[in-house]
Formats: C-alpha cells, sequence, structure tokens
C-alpha cells in the first residue's frame, strides 16, 4: 500500500511537471499553429535561470519568480523574433522552432558550464510527513498542488475572461476571430508568453525534484510533453493535463515494475492512439494534413 | 533552360568527384582522407534527408534512427560473427530491411496527418531507439559501445575512401535520377501543394512512404558506412546531433538540390575540424555548435532556399537581366 501511494505520488508530480510543459505547447498549437520544438529549450532555461536567483537569494520563491520572469521574456523575444517571421510556413516554423532549442540549449553550456549542476529544494520543503503509516515526500506534494493551482488557474482565465474566451475562439476559428475585429497578434503573443512562463515553472520545480539539471534535460521532458500532446489531442487544454497524469503514472509505475519499459509503454500508447484516434483521446479534429 | 543548368552541375561535380579519385596518388595525408571520408559518409545521409525535406517537404526529427541501425547492425554482425564479406552483406541486407521496416510503419502513422506528427514521431522513436541502445547491454555494451574488426578488403583507409566516394556519387546520381523520375515529380508536386496533387488524383500517402522509406534505407547505407570508418559504434550513433548534423547541413548547404546536401555536408564537417582546433585557444569554440545554430536560424528566415539555391536563383536572375538588356539592344 505504502508503495502504490508513494508511486501515485510520483506519477502525479511527474505528470504535473510534464503538464506544465504540454500545456503551453498545446495551447499554442490550437491558438497559432505551430509546433514549438523549442518549448524544451524554455523549460531548461527557467530550470537553470530559477536556479540561479534561488542560489544567489537563497530565496525559492524568488528563484520560481525569476524563472519564470525569465520564460515570459523569453517566450516574447521567442514570438516575435523567431516565430512571426514564418507565420504560415508549417515546415519553416518547424525547423527554426528546433533551431531556435539547438541554440537555447548551448547558449545554455556557454553561461552554466556544461556539467550538470546539483539542486535542493529549501529547508520548509525538506523531509517528508508520515501519515498513517505512509511516508509522503513534501516536495512531491508541493509540485502536485502547485500543477493543480497553474491548472486552475489557466482554465479560470480561459473560461471567465475576455481574453480566454478571444482565445479558444481563436482555437475554434482564427480567422472568424479576426474578421470581428480583434487583434489577434496580442493574443498570440499573450498566449506564447504564458505558455514559455509555465513551461519555465516547470523547469525550476524539476530541479530540486531530481536533484540535478543539465542541458540535455530539456530535450529530454519536450519528448514527453510531444507524447502527452499527442494523446491528450493537439489544441485541447483539459486533454493535455489528463494526458500528462497518464504518461506521469504509466512512467512512475513501469520505472519501478519494468525499468526497461518506461518510455516504450508512452511511446506505444502515443502510436496507438495514432492509430485509432488521431486527434487524441480527448480531443476534437483539425489534424489531417 | 534549366535542365541544361542541371546537365552542366551534374559535369561539374563528376569532374570534381575524379579529382577526388586521383587525389590519394598525388597527396598524402591521412588525417585529411579521415576527413573527406567523414564528409562523404555524411553527404550521404545529408542527401536522404533532403530527398525528405527539399522533395517531399516532410520534416523528419529522427533521421538519426535510420543512421544508427545501419551502424549497429554492421557493428554486431561483425563483433558476433566473423569479419569476413559474408557477414558483411548480411549486415547490409539486415539494414535494408530494417531501416526499410521502421520507416513505413513510421511513415504509415503519421504521414496522413499534419506534418507537425511526424516531425514529433520521428523525434520520440529516435530516442526510444537511443534508450533501447543504451539498455540492451548484452547486444549493444550499453553507453560505452564496442569496437570492431572489419573485413580485410575494406582495412585500407585509402580503399574505403574510394568506397565511400564511390558509393555519395552513385548515390546522388541515385537520388537525381529519382527525383526526377515520374514518381519524384509527383513528391515535388506534393511539396508545393498537397491537395492539388490529391484532387489530381495521386494517393499522396503512398508517394510519401515511398519517399520515407527510400530516405530511410539510404541514411541506413550512410550508418553502415559510419561504423565500419570509425572501426567503433556507440550510442551516440543514435542522437539528437546527428538529426542535427543532417539537418544543419541541408538548410545550410540548400534544400531540395542534392548538390546542397553535399556542400553543406563539407562546410560544417571542415568548420568542425577547424574550430575544434580553435578550441585550444578560446573555450567559446568549444561550443562551435552554437554558431552553426545562429547560422541555421539566419538561412531558415532570408535565405530559405540555402547557398546553393540562392546561388543559383542568383545566376539565373542575372542571366535572364544580360538576356532581356541585349534584346532591347537588338530592339533599340
Amino acid at each position: 500500500m505504502d508503495l502504490i501511494i508513494n508511486l501515485t505520488l510520483n506519477g502525479l508530480a511527474t505528470g504535473m511537471l510534464i503538464f506544465l510543459l504540454a500545456a503551453g505547447l498545446t495551447l499554442i498549437f490550437g491558438l497559432m499553429d505551430v509546433l514549438n520544438f523549442a518549448h524544451g529549450g524554455l523549460f531548461a532555461w527557467g530550470a537553470y535561470s530559477g536556479l540561479w536567483v534561488y542560489q544567489q537569494t537563497g530565496s525559492f520563491i524568488i528563484g520560481i519568480a525569476g524563472a519564470i520572469i525569465t520564460g515570459c521574456l523569453l517566450g516574447i523575444i521567442t514570438e516575435k523574433w523567431i516565430i512571426k517571421p514564418v507565420y504560415g510556413n508549417h515546415v519553416q516554423q518547424i525547423l527554426i522552432t528546433l533551431g531556435l532549442m539547438l541554440v537555447l540549449s548551448e547558449m545554455l553550456k556557454v553561461i552554466w558550464g556544461p556539467n550538470q549542476i546539483t539542486a535542493s529544494p529549501p529547508d520548509y520543503l525538506k523531509g517528508s510527513w508520515e501519515l498513517g503509516g505512509v511516508i509522503v515526500i513534501k516536495y512531491r506534494i508541493f509540485i502536485i498542488l502547485v500543477g493543480l493551482f497553474i491548472f486552475a488557474a489557466v482554465q479560470y482565465i480561459l473560461k471567465n475572461t475576455k481574453v480566454g474566451l478571444v482565445v479558444r475562439a481563436g482555437v475554434m476559428n482564427k480567422e472568424m476571430v479576426q474578421a470581428l475585429g480583434i487583434n489577434i497578434q496580442k493574443v498570440f503573443m499573450f498566449v506564447f508568453m504564458i505558455g514559455a512562463g509555465m513551461a519555465a515553472l516547470g523547469g525550476v520545480l524539476l530541479g530540486p525534484y531530481s536533484g540535478v539539471i543539465h542541458a540535455g534535460m530539456g530535450m529530454e521532458f519536450a519528448i514527453l510533453a510531444f507524447i502527452v500532446v499527442v494523446i491528450g489531442g493537439m489544441g485541447n487544454f483539459k486533454g493535455s493535463v489528463l494526458a500528462a497524469i497518464l504518461v506521469g503514472l504509466s512512467g512512475s509505475f513501469m520505472a519501478y515494475y519494468v525499468p526497461d519499459l518506461s518510455l516504450a509503454v508512452n511511446m506505444l500508447l502515443m502510436a496507438v492512439v495514432l492509430i485509432i484516434r488521431p486527434q487524441g483521446l480527448f480531443g476534437a479534429g483539425g489534424v489531417r494534413g | 533552360m534549366r535542365l541544361i543548368q542541371g546537365n552542366k552541375m551534374t559535369a561539374f561535380i563528376l569532374v570534381i568527384a575524379a579529382f577526388l579519385i586521383l587525389l590519394p596518388f598525388v597527396y598524402e595525408s591521412r588525417n585529411l582522407f579521415i576527413l573527406l571520408t567523414q564528409i562523404f559518409v555524411f553527404a550521404i545521409f545529408a542527401m536522404s534527408y533532403d530527398l525528405l525535406i527539399g522533395f517531399t517537404g516532410i520534416v523528419s526529427f529522427g533521421h538519426a534512427m535510420f543512421f544508427g541501425i545501419g551502424a549497429y547492425s554492421m557493428g554486431i554482425f561483425m563483433k558476433k560473427f566473423e569479419p569476413t564479406m559474408t557477414y558483411f552483406f548480411l549486415a547490409v541486407l539486415s539494414t535494408i530491411v530494417l531501416t526499410g521496416l521502421v520507416s513505413f510503419i513510421v511513415g504509415l502513422l503519421t504521414l496522413r496527418l499534419k506534418s507537425h506528427f511526424y516531425a514529433m514521431l520521428t523525434l520520440s522513436l529516435s530516442g526510444l531507439f537511443l534508450v533501447l541502445a543504451e539498455k540492451w547491454r548484452s547486444m549493444t555494451f550499453g553507453n560505452d559501445g564496442f569496437t570492431f574488426r572489419v573485413p580485410e578488403m575494406l582495412i585500407d583507409r585509402t580503399h574505403f575512401y574510394w568506397l565511400s566516394l564511390c558509393l555519395m556519387v552513385a548515390i546522388f546520381l541515385f537520388l537525381k535520377r529519382f527525383t526526377n523520375s515520374p514518381l519524384g515529380r509527383v513528391l515535388q508536386a506534393i511539396r508545393e501543394n498537397e491537395q492539388r496533387t490529391e484532387s489530381l488524383g495521386f494517393q499522396v500517402l503512398h508517394y510519401k512512404i515511398a519517399a520515407s522509406v527510400v530516405s530511410g534505407v539510404i541514411a541506413g547505407i550512410a550508418g553502415i558506412l559510419y561504423a565500419i570508418s570509425l572501426r567503433y559504434v556507440n550510442t551516440s550513433v543514435f542522437s539528437m546531433d546527428i538529426t542535427l548534423d543532417a539537418l544543419l547541413m541541408t538548410i545550410i548547404g540548400g534544400v531540395g538540390t542534392l548538390v546542397g546536401a553535399i556542400i553543406g555536408a563539407g562546410l560544417i564537417e571542415f568548420a568542425h575540424d577547424w574550430l575544434t582546433e580553435l578550441a585550444k585557444e578560446h573555450v567559446i569554440f568549444e561550443r562551435w555548435i552554437i554558431f552553426f545554430g545562429i547560422i541555421y536560424i539566419l538561412v531558415v528566415m532570408f535565405f530559405p532556399k540555402g547557398i546553393v539555391g540562392t546561388l543559383s536563383t542568383y545566376t539565373w536572375k542575372r542571366k535572364k537581366q544580360t538576356a532581356v538588356k541585349s534584346k532591347e539592344k537588338v530592339a533599340g
């Protein structure tokens, strides 16, 4: 029982981190039709810059804030200078974002060195609680709570504000929104910024969770996020959280019982979804070329 | 007009190839030939990538997996069995079968969907192959990789240099023929306008899968040559860096030209060699790939046709201008 609860919590925490990455991807894709291959780079930048600020100031909260600010700024720069010049050309967009990914992760090595950096949670999140004989690690609970909070907040914005309304309408039909006189470019930038900020938040939370950060982790998590985006349905925000939890749980249970197959199971899941429901398990249409 | 230009280009390349064939007789430098062999191998790899991205408009981010399958098939056959020509051909055969099968399945799954799906699935599948190569230690010796002996015929560096050069030229000519065949024309039509090609009655999916399979098999051949040239394989053959190499070479050299892929391969391998030397002077050159990343982004933004494409449009425009001018003179 102890084991199962811990594996579940572990899976949920990993799932939440993947969700923070995948949510931005899926929203950006749904709205702008851009699959941002540099998203993993933003994630890694969040991890490095957040950890740096955390180490400089000694406050984890300021570190998180630093990561989010870095992420948002990088998001704005990316949207403005990298993606906007090639709007409408899919192949160019895919190529250019991968190039950005390359530059971002190499820049990390230039600034912080090629070796991995150790990270540990602040004192108040260290250690564990004992609840009825089950040992629960505090930091995992913290990640799950942050993930749920972000999900609720974004869901609230999407459902209850003007911007959210425009975003949802834009996902359904971009041209119509534009025809109604709304400056969709501004919405694009806003969504890109939020998506990048969420990715950076995921990155900074991952550092103390896994203990070390390295420049290659952006790509590792980006692959998981792509799997989540496909399973959840591209452009489907709610789908992405369910799929992220699914991938996180299957990863954590498989890593314990059949460690060699943990990535293979997620890949298999993605292949099955691609065959049977290319629009995603929870998704709507819009995938055919 | 363009056809003649294309033939001129081919003739030019054949002249260079002849020069490169004769080079070992007059010049002796072990390092240079190793570097050139490396360039030929990556040129083959980049051309196979060009068939996808430049001629069909498919973006793959997992091309390394075909390369790795080739490299590992050769390594495993040579290590586990005897390093003889029989097993060499068996390794080639298994590479062709495996890469063909994998590219067929991947293509079947994702090529009917938007272009993002193929890029994503290949990216994650090559990640899966990387993990497989790391975990299947009894076969691949994990991350450390293993060395192996090669058949006697291929031991001599100069012979192998000729072999890779000939293969590169052969594959270049084959792909030239392939892309100009009716099938290749349809592929280019798909690149230009998929809907229209479909409405003209072509089964777009079949053509795309054909391109994907041909490209995968050729990438596997490049992987075989790579493994033989190093006599060593490790998991890095499946890494993202290999795919990125192909991507940089093709994009910077020029997509949809084949020659561009070769030029890109030469450029990047030479620069790699040179910048690694410079790394002794200053550490920033250790991160040489960052320069190419930036150049790559600028090329995608401003010169989407790459070096070769941009140059040929430039000369074509100039010729057109002079033609117009001389016409004006005649008229005046």
